[in-house]
């Protein structure tokens, strides 16, 4: 994995870990909240609304392989989904207000994230900052020492 | 169901529990992950007594959406206490109290969707 050693070039921190397990945490139960509810949708009432269901699978399946990226520390990867769902969330959002007819209020991204809190909305907007806060690496001052030592399991 | 409304308490009440280490800024004990043990039992003794009355065949639910949320609910503390190994700060305790929160609210779904019946 990543080594550890302290170096004076800055180095991107791993995503996955302090504060980013919160972000991967959250991203994983709605990860697995979409991608069931997408599956479920897909597999029992697929020809009712096609667009819908099989793009509330998608978004789920966006949801997973960010959690992914984000716990392991892909930033490409994790860049690029988190991107998505932005885009996704806000483009779904205005759709789902203008035309109702193709968006029942049926995936995450529906209303802006309404039925779940507006999570979907927050959550990227959290991760972009959170890849950015990151990326900027380890410099001597403040980030350099960890915050909060390792407490025993006790 | 009581056994449902013993699993939102006990879940509220580590999710309390989390929340209060958070404030503390400590990182989640062993004695806060055998509360989750005991949640996660909890969770497995529904999941068997809901198989036992869908193979009876008594209660007429949407099978999918009832075992989506079923499954989904047994994953997160068993999740969250593996981080809780692994990330020794804080951090860990914080996300015991989203996983113990999720779990509630999904129990709370199941009662509205078994409640329907």
């Amino acid at each position: 994995m990543t080594d550890v050693r302290p170096t004076a070039t800055r180095r991107p921190r791993p995503t996955g870990t302090g504060p980013g397990r919160l972000v991967v945490a959250v991203y994983g139960v709605l990860a697995l909240a979409a991608t069931t509810r997408g599956v479920y949708q897909v597999a029992t009432k697929l020809d009712e609304a096609p667009v819908a269901y099989l793009l509330s699978l998608a978004a789920g399946l966006v949801y997973a392989v960010a959690t992914f990226a984000l716990a392991t520390g892909r930033r490409a990867l994790a860049w690029v989904t988190v991107t998505v769902e932005l885009v996704g969330v806000l483009t779904v959002g205005v759709l789902s207000l203008v035309d109702v007819g193709d968006f029942p209020d049926e995936t995450v991204w529906s209303a802006f994230g309404q039925g779940y809190g507006y999570v979907p909305l927050v959550l990227p907007v959290v991760g972009l900052w959170w890849l950015w806060r990151t990326g900027r690496g380890t410099t001597a001052d403040a980030d350099s020492a960890d915050p909060s030592p390792r407490q025993p399991l006790g | 169901m009581p056994l449902a409304l013993l699993v939102v308490a006990l879940c509220v009440a580590l999710a309390g529990w989390a929340g209060w280490f958070v404030a503390r800024d400590r990182a989640v004990v062993l004695r806060q992950l055998w509360g989750a043990a005991v949640v996660e039992g909890l969770l497995v003794v529904q999941a068997l007594l809901a198989g036992v009355l869908a193979l009876t065949g008594s209660p007429d639910v949407d099978a999918a959406l009832f075992w989506g949320y079923v499954v989904t609910q047994a994953i997160v503390l068993p999740l969250a206490a593996a981080w809780a190994f692994a990330e020794r700060t804080r951090w860990s305790s914080v996300v015991l109290l989203v996983a113990a929160l999720t779990v509630a609210f999904l129990e709370y779904r199941l009662l509205q969707i078994w409640g329907s019946v």
